[in-house]
C-alpha cells in the first residue's frame, strides 16, 4: 500500500522527472575522457577481440555498438555533430567512402600510418585507412563441383546451378560493392542478366550472414555460394573436415580480376575523443594491431610488412579488379537499383 | 460541489483533459508521420517497388496470415474442443499448459526450430536413421518453415478463446438439432461451429495481427514479408522513402483487416436463451480414448513448448560452462529490465489519465483520445521505429540516439496492451464511491489517491507486468533504436542466433521465457474459469 501512495503522489510530477533522469542515463558517460565509442558494421566476433586488446593496452574503455553498415551510415548522419560515436570501423570501402563524401569523417595526418598503408587502400584525404582486405570469392563444396567449373562470377548465373547457389541478400554491402564492381568492369545489360540468372539459381538460398552461406555449402545445401573469403577459412578453423574451398574467379587471361574490397576506419568528424580515436586508427594499422586483424580473420593485411596467413592464397599472384575503392560509393547507388529491378530480396 | 466550482468546470477545460489531448497527440504522432512521409515520398519510390519487390511481399504477407489463420483454426479448435467435451486423466494440467507456448517469442520459437529441421539438425539424423541416408526434411527457411513457428506460437490465442466460448456453450441448440434427426458431422457444421463463430474469429484476427507484425521469426527464418522488408529496406539503404511506403501499405493491411473483423463480428451477434440453460456434458474416455487424446495433447505441447524449452536448458547449461554468463550478460539483463520497466512505468502513467477520462466523463473528446492511444496496435515494431527515427531526428535531434527514443517507442507500441487492462479496472469501481468521497469534502486528488487507484490497484500492476514483458521482449525497434551499450536480451538472442550460435543465445532466451511465464498466467488467470 505505502508503495501505491508514493506512486500515485508523485505520478504526475514524476513524469518529467523520469525523462530527466532517464536524459541523464543516456548522456552522462559522455564526457569522461578515456573512454571511445565504436560504431562497427562488422560482426562482433570479428572485431570484439582487436578491441579488446586495445583497451588491454591503453586503458581506454572501448564502447561497442554493432549494426548494420549503412544503417550506421545513416545513424552518423541523422546524429550529425550530436553523434556519440568516435570511430567508424566498417568492412565495406564504398560505405566509408560515401561517409566521407557526407563529411561524417575527418581527415586524418598521421605520417606513420600513411607509410604503412599504400594510397590504394586510402580515402585521398585519409579520412578513412583501409586496414585488411577481402576478395569476394566463390565457395565450392568439393564433392558437389570441381574448381574447373567456374572461371568467371558470372558463370554462376548459368542455368545448370539452378537451385545449387546461395547468395547474401540485396541489404548485403557486400553484394552491393561486388555488383558495383561487375558494372564498372560489364556495363548494365550483362549485370542486368547476371543478376536475373543469379536470382533464379539462388531461389530461396538468399542469406542475410556470409557465415550462413558456408554452411550452407559445407552441408551440400548449395554447392556454390559468393562469400568474402575469410569467412570459408573461419568456417574451416571450427570443422577442418567441412568439403568446402575457396574458388578465386576472373583469374583468366584478360578477365575482370577477383573483387577486392577493404575493411576499413575513419574518425568522425566530430568525434569527442579524438586522441583515443586517433590512437585506435593507429595500432589497427601497426604491426601488431594488423597482425591481429589478419590472424583473426584470415583477411589480408594491407600493410605490406605483414604477412597473410600461409592458408590463404597468395596476395601477389592475383588479379584484383582495377576499379578504384573510393569509386565505390558513386556506384552504390545504381548497383542498388540494378539489384532490386533484378528482384533480387 | 459547489455550483461556483461546477461552472467553471463547464467553461474551462479540465487540465486533465489537456494532458489527455497532449499525450493522445503525442501517441498519434507516429502514425501520423508515417502516412505523412508515404504520401510525400516521391512517386518513382512507389512505381519501383511496385515492379520489384511488392507483388511478392503481398502475395507473402497475405499466405502466411492465411496458412497460420488455418493452422491455429484447426488446432486451437480441436484441442479446445478436447479439454471441453472429454473427461480423460490430466485434464485440468493440459488445460493450463496448452497456454504455455505464449511465452515463447516468435524469434525464440523460429531460432530453435531453424536448428532442429536444419540440415544436419536433429530432425534431419532421425529421419534418416529412419528412412535411410539422403532422406531430407522441409527446410526452416521457407514458407513452410515460417507456417509451422507461427502456428506453433500462436494457436493459444484461439484455444483460449474458444474455450471460453465453449464453456458457455448452451447444449439445447445441440439438443433440438439432435432431436431433429441430424447427424453429428451435420450438428458440429451447422450448430456448433457457427455458435462459436465469434470466438474463433476474434482468435484468428488476433493471430493474424501478430502475424502480419511479426519480424522475429520471419528475420530468422528469411522469409519475406511487409515487416521484415521494412526493417531491410531501412537498414539497407540511404534513404527512408521505400521503408516508409511499405509501412504505409503495412498500416492500411493492419487497419483494413480490423475493421473486416469488426464488420464481421456486428453481423454475427448471437445471444444466449434465458432460463433452460445448461452447459455441456463431458464425456469420459475410455483407455483407447485417453491415450489418443493424451498422444495429442503431448505432440502439440511438446511441439510447441515443451521441446524448445528443453533445448534451451540444454543450451543454456553448456553456455553456462563455456562462461558466457559473464559480467556482460548481466549487463543485458539489467539493460533490459531498466528499459522496460520505464516503459511500463511511463506508459502507466500516460495510459492511466486517458483511461480515467474515458471512463468517468465519455465526452467526444476524451474517447476520441482513449482511440488515439490505440494507435501502436497498427504500428508494428520496425514502422514505430521508423516513425520515431525520422521524428526525432527533425524534431528533436538533441534526443536522437538515446534511451529516451526507444523508451517511446515501447510506450506507443504496447500501450494498447496496457490500456485494456486498466480500461476493465477503472469500469469495475463504481462512481458512488468516488462521489461519496467528494461530498464528505476531498479534494479531488486525494479521492484518486485514497479511493480510485487503491481501487484499480490488480489492474494497474496487470498493466504494468504486461507492458514490462511485452517491452522486454521487443526486438526490431531495439535492433534499431538502441543506443551505444544498450542491448538487451531480446537483441542478444537475436545477433547470436543469426549468427548460428544457438547455444550462446540460449541463456538469454530462456531468462525472457522464465520472466515472461508470470505474466502469462496473470493474463490468463484473469479471465479463466475452471472447466
Amino acid at each position: 500500500m505505502n508503495q501505491f501512495h508514493f506512486h500515485s503522489r508523485s505520478a504526475w510530477r514524476g513524469l518529467p522527472l523520469l525523462l530527466a533522469v532517464l536524459a541523464v542515463v543516456a548522456t552522462a558517460t559522455a564526457a569522461e575522457p578515456d573512454r571511445l565509442v565504436v560504431y562497427s558494421g562488422r560482426a562482433e566476433r570479428l572485431i570484439k577481440p582487436v578491441l579488446d586488446t586495445f583497451q588491454a593496452n591503453t586503458g581506454v574503455q572501448v564502447d561497442l555498438l554493432s549494426s548494420g553498415t549503412t544503417e550506421l551510415v545513416n545513424r552518423l548522419q541523422t546524429e550529425g555533430e550530436r553523434t556519440q560515436a568516435d570511430v567508424f570501423l566498417t568492412n565495406d570501402a564504398g560505405s566509408l567512402e560515401r561517409a566521407r563524401e557526407l563529411r561524417l569523417l575527418q581527415p586524418l595526418t598521421l605520417p606513420d600510418v600513411e607509410r604503412a598503408i599504400p594510397a590504394t587502400y586510402r580515402a585521398a584525404d585519409n579520412s578513412w585507412i583501409g586496414l585488411s582486405g577481402r576478395l569476394w570469392v566463390v565457395v565450392y563444396n568439393k564433392n558437389l563441383a570441381k574448381p574447373s567449373d567456374v572461371t568467371s562470377l558470372l558463370d554462376l548465373a548459368d542455368p545448370k546451378w539452378k537451385d545449387k547457389i546461395a547468395i547474401p541478400n540485396a541489404g548485403s554491402e557486400y553484394l552491393q560493392a561486388g555488383v558495383s564492381v561487375l558494372k564498372a568492369a560489364y556495363g548494365d545489360d550483362r549485370v542486368r542478366q547476371f543478376l536475373q540468372g543469379l536470382k533464379a539459381n539462388a531461389s530461396t538460398q538468399v542469406y542475410g550472414k556470409s557465415s550462413q552461406i558456408v554452411e550452407a555449402v559445407a552441408k551440400g545445401q548449395a554447392v556454390l555460394g559468393i562469400v568474402n573469403h575469410y569467412y570459408i577459412y573461419r568456417h574451416l578453423a571450427t570443422q577442418p573436415d567441412a568439403p568446402i574451398a575457396p574458388l578465386v574467379t576472373d583469374q583468366q587471361a584478360g578477365g575482370m580480376g577477383a573483387i577486392l574490397n577493404v575493411a576499413g576506419i575513419g574518425v568522425t568528424a566530430h568525434a569527442r575523443h579524438l586522441e583515443p580515436a586517433k590512437r585506435l586508427v593507429a595500432f589497427l594499422a601497426s604491426e601488431a594491431g594488423q597482425k591481429q586483424f589478419a590472424d583473426l580473420n584470415k583477411e589480408y593485411p594491407l600493410r605490406s610488412d605483414v604477412a597473410a596467413d600461409p592458408a590463404l592464397p597468395e596476395r601477389k599472384k592475383l588479379r584484383t579488379a582495377a576499379v578504384p575503392l573510393a569509386k565505390l560509393s558513386e556506384l552504390r547507388e545504381p548497383a542498388m537499383t540494378l539489384i532490386e529491378q533484378a528482384g533480387l530480396r | 460541489m459547489t455550483s461556483a466550482t461546477a461552472s467553471l468546470r463547464h467553461t474551462l477545460p479540465h487540465p486533465l483533459s489537456l494532458l489527455a489531448l497532449g499525450t493522445a497527440c503525442l501517441l498519434a504522432l507516429p502514425l501520423v508521420y508515417v502516412c505523412y512521409l508515404a504520401l510525400t515520398a516521391d512517386p518513382a519510390i512507389w512505381f519501383r517497388l511496385w515492379t520489384t519487390r511488392l507483388p511478392e511481399l503481398l502475395s507473402n504477407t497475405a499466405w502466411l496470415a492465411a496458412s497460420v489463420a488455418a493452422g491455429t483454426f484447426l488446432l486451437g479448435v480441436s484441442l479446445a474442443w478436447v479439454v471441453v467435451r472429454y473427461d480423460f486423466p490430466g485434464r485440468r494440467m493440459w488445460e493450463w499448459a496448452l497456454v504455455l507456448p505464449l511465452a515463447m517469442p516468435t524469434y525464440v520459437l523460429a531460432y530453435v526450430y531453424s536448428h532442429v529441421l536444419g540440415l544436419g539438425g536433429p530432425a534431419e539424423q532421425i529421419l534418416q536413421t529412419l528412412a535411410g541416408p539422403g532422406a531430407r526434411v522441409m527446410s526452416p527457411h521457407s514458407y513452410a518453415g515460417a507456417t509451422l513457428v507461427m502456428i506453433l506460437d500462436t494457436f493459444p490465442f484461439v484455444y483460449l478463446l474458444t474455450r471460453a466460448a465453449l464453456l458457455n456453450f448452451n447444449v439445447s441448440f445441440d439438443e433440438v438439432a439432435r432431436s431433429c434427426g441430424a447427424s453429428r458431422l451435420r450438428r458440429l457444421l451447422g450448430v456448433i461451429l457457427p455458435l462459436l463463430r465469434p470466438a474463433i474469429v476474434a482468435g484468428l484476427s488476433l493471430v493474424i495481427l501478430y502475424v502480419v507484425s511479426d519480424f522475429g521469426a520471419v528475420s530468422l527464418l528469411r522469409y519475406q514479408t511487409l515487416t521484415y522488408a521494412v526493417y531491410q529496406q531501412l537498414t539497407g539503404r540511404y534513404d527512408t522513402g521505400a521503408a516508409s511506403v511499405l509501412s504505409i501499405l503495412l498500416v492500411l493491411f493492419a487497419l483494413l483487416f480490423l475493421a473486416a473483423e469488426r464488420w464481421f463480428r456486428e453481423r454475427s451477434r448471437f445471444y444466449q436463451t434465458s432460463g433452460r440453460y445448461r452447459s455441456l456434458e463431458r464425456r469420459p474416455c475410455g483407455t483407447l480414448g485417453t491415450t489418443l487424446i493424451t498422444l495429442y495433447l503431448s505432440l502439440v505441447l511438446g511441439a510447441a513448448f515443451l521441446m524448445p524449452a528443453w533445448l534451451l536448458v540444454r543450451w543454456s547449461s553448456s553456455a553456462l560452462l563455456q562462461g558466457a554468463v559473464d559480467a556482460r550478460f548481466f549487463g543485458f539483463v539489467w539493460n533490459s529490465v531498466l528499459l522496460s520497466g520505464l516503459a511500463a512505468t511511463a506508459a502507466v502513467l500516460i495510459g492511466l489519465p486517458l483511461a480515467y477520462l474515458a471512463c468517468r466523463r465519455p465526452s467526444r473528446l476524451h474517447l476520441l483520445c482513449l482511440h488515439t492511444a490505440y494507435a501502436g496496435y497498427v504500428l508494428p515494431g520496425p514502422v514505430a521505429a521508423l516513425a520515431l527515427l525520422v521524428l526525432f531526428s527533425q524534431l528533436a535531434p538533441w534526443w536522437y540516439g538515446t534511451a529516451l527514443v526507444l523508451v517511446l517507442a515501447y510506450v506507443v507500441h504496447f500501450l494498447p496492451a496496457g490500456l485494456q487492462s486498466l480500461e476493465p479496472a477503472l469500469q469495475q469501481v463504481n462512481p458512488n464511491l468516488e462521489e461519496a468521497a467528494r461530498s464528505l469534502g476531498e479534494s479531488p486528488l486525494r479521492v484518486l489517491r485514497r479511493i480510485t487507484l487503491p481501487l484499480i490497484k490488480n489492474g494497474f500492476l496487470a498493466a504494468w507486468v504486461l507492458m514490462f514483458l511485452q517491452s522486454m521482449k521487443e526486438l526490431p525497434a531495439t535492433l534499431l533504436l538502441r543506443p551505444v551499450g544498450f542491448d538487451t536480451l531480446a537483441v542478444r538472442v537475436w545477433l547470436e542466433a543469426s549468427e548460428e550460435y544457438y547455444q550462446l543465445a540460449a541463456p538469454s532466451a530462456l531468462l525472457i521465457v522464465l520472466l515472461t511465464l508470470p505474466a502469462l498466467w496473470l493474463l490468463v488467470a484473469k479471465d479463466w474459469r475452471a472447466a
